[in-house]
């Protein structure tokens, strides 16, 4: 049995391939962001279709909440009608600008058709390079959703009450760590494919509890049981968390917010290494 | 040093049985029966330095679960792999930076951008400094005769253009080992020819070591010195081009031995594993037709 000989060190197989170690972490990451960016580009005027059941949503919602604030000052569940309206305008936007193909369909089918495996031998993480791609992908939504949210919001229902453009780099922090930690449990779970058939029915279910629970009402409408039970789910950092910021803002709630993001994102991210890692090493591809 | 050393190498995947029917379903959930499919089973070889590999087999012989699990892809069972010395599963990244893949039929290219963005992109991939990646695209495109389409959209280019692409992206970051399957398969014999001209040249201006999975025996003939065929989960074969050539098409005969190894007389040809005794002329019999006869030695009929 022929024996390995010398382990060539990270630093000989690096300086084998281009010369030296000259990557800076993260980089490739931000091209993968950039390209999938820059293919998106081409279809910016594809998501203008999106924005015609955006409008019908927001429209139906203005419309009931119009009905359920009988007296101007009345306050539901501790929100003003105009905080309410803007509440679900927010979540709303957050909803579609942030839906992407890269996380509802590529993983599993990823997984499901073996492709995964040809990704699998480039030097990179899989799990980031979905993430990348899928911030590409809502880096061009987003913006887009928020522009046509401010406009008919101020045309529809009127200013947000209280608020201050200053706070707007924080708000968007906070929507940007609830969409990336969205992505994060949604990876988590398309990888239970490694283990089961198919795991689109668990997204399913995950996609539904966060949009009823989180994203059409606030968790202040739901009973206190459920509220503190809501707190402990990733609902609370999603949706909920950063639309309460943008229409009803404190300082305390929004270090509670934000902590509460960076918690579930670091967790999210170890489960997430961890079944990949765990998956990988299961991982049944035959056929050429 | 060997660029990729194989020894005992063996995979088994479990499969769920199931008896057909709605009974045979309900029963399957009550009982799961798993069979055990041994994919590679035992598998030792080693390829030099600059090599140029045939690796064929009848489909289900094992040789694309090899690959993966030279390329890190799939874990082994038991045995041992080293690819440019390092072992893929616990140096998997490490090791894509030091091989290069093309899988004929899946694309690695963003089909929305050009080859010269793909191109960049993969080069940022493989953490290679931008103007590196201008040099090395420079140099590749002029070899590939890329320069006509290298601004259009992949999704516009035709197949032999996309395969030259795709040949060129895994070249990016000057891989020691390139792992090519089945990379001519559904091109004209035009542009296959191109594409092995290109192979051709590439080994010997860079010295590349080259493991070629294909059932065209066109690609094998011209590419490989060497040959390894696959059957049934191990290796059946393992031989030079020119003895294979030499010793079958010559009118030799091949004679099959009872104690389970074939000698094929004056060559180094290894035939493992044969049980029945049996003569076969092979006057006048193409490479084809010879891959084909040691593929049904093997009790293998169907060949596809």
């Amino acid at each position: 049995m022929k024996k390995y000989v010398k382990k060539p060190s990270m630093h000989e197989t690096q300086r084998y391939v281009c010369g030296g170690l000259r990557g800076r972490p993260g980089r490739k990451y931000g091209v993968i962001y950039q390209s999938v960016l820059l293919e998106n580009l081409q279809y910016a005027a594809n998501l203008a279709m999106g924005f015609f059941s955006y409008f019908v949503f927001i429209y139906i919602f203005i419309r009931l909440w119009n009905y359920m604030y009988q007296a101007p000052r009345e306050l539901i569940a501790g929100y003003a009608k105009e905080q309410m309206i803007w509440y679900v305008m927010m979540t709303e936007m957050i909803w579609f600008g942030s839906d992407s193909g890269a996380l509802t369909r590529q993983v599993i089918t990823d997984i499901r058709g073996g492709n995964i495996a040809y990704m699998m031998n480039k030097p990179y993480h899989y799990t980031l390079y979905i993430l990348a791609k899928y911030t590409g992908e809502w880096s061009i939504r987003l913006p887009m959703y928020a522009l046509l949210a401010t406009v008919i919001g101020t045309c529809m229902v009127g200013g947000i009450p209280g608020f201050r453009v200053m706070l707007l780099p924080v708000m968007t922090l906070c929507v940007v760590l609830g969409i990336t930690i969205n992505a994060v449990f949604k990876i988590c779970i398309s990888l239970f494919s490694f283990r089961i058939e198919d795991a689109t029915p668990f997204l399913w279910l995950y996609d539904k509890l966060i949009l009823v629970v989180g994203t059409v009402f606030p968790i202040e409408i739901f009973p206190e049981e459920l509220q503190v039970l809501f707190k402990l789910t990733p609902i609370y950092t999603v949706c909920y968390g950063p639309a309460k910021l943008v229409v009803d803002f404190s300082a305390g709630k929004c270090i509670e917010i934000l902590s509460a993001q960076i918690l579930y994102l670091a967790a999210g991210c170890g489960l997430m290494f961890w079944i990949y890692g765990k998956g990988v090493r299961k991982l049944y591809v035959n056929g050429g | 040093m060997h660029a990729i050393e194989v020894e005992n190498l063996s995979k088994t995947f479990q499969v769920r049985i199931k008896e057909k029917g709605m009974r045979g379903s309900i029963g399957a959930l009550l009982h799961p029966q798993i069979r055990q499919i041994k994919a590679v089973d035992q598998v030792s070889f080693a390829v030099e330095e600059g090599e140029m590999l045939a690796f064929i087999g009848p489909n289900g012989a094992g040789k694309s679960t090899t690959i993966k699990m030279l390329t890190g892809i799939l874990c082994p069972d038991g045995g041992s792999v080293r690819v440019r010395g390092l072992d893929p599963v616990k140096r998997r990244k490490q090791l894509a930076y030091q091989i290069g893949t093309v899988f004929g039929q899946k694309e690695q290219l963003w089909t929305h951008l050009t080859p010269y963005d793909n191109f960049r992109f993969f080069g940022a991939i493989y953490d290679i400094p931008d103007r590196e990646t201008e040099e090395r695209i420079g140099e590749l495109a002029e070899r590939f005769a890329l320069e006509a389409f290298i601004n259009t959209p992949v999704r516009n280019l035709s197949l032999g253009q996309r395969i030259r692409c795709e040949i060129v992206a895994s070249l990016i970051h000057k891989p020691g080992v390139l792992f090519l399957d089945e990379p001519t398969i559904g091109l004209d014999p035009v542009v296959k020819e191109n594409i092995r001209g290109l192979i051709r040249q590439m080994n010997r201006e860079y010295h590349t070591t080259i493991l070629l999975t294909s059932h065209d025996v066109g690609d094998i003939e011209k590419l490989c010195r060497r040959i390894i065929i696959m059957n049934a989960g191990q290796i059946v074969l393992d031989d030079s081009m020119e003895h294979l050539k030499q010793y079958y098409l010559s009118g030799e005969r091949r004679e099959q031995e009872r104690n389970g190894e074939i000698q094929v007389h004056g060559s180094h040809a290894r035939l493992h594993r044969h049980e029945d005794a049996e003569s076969v002329d092979s006057s006048s019999m193409s490479l084809e037709d010879i891959i084909m006869e040691i593929y049904r030695a093997e009790g293998r009929t169907e060949v596809i």
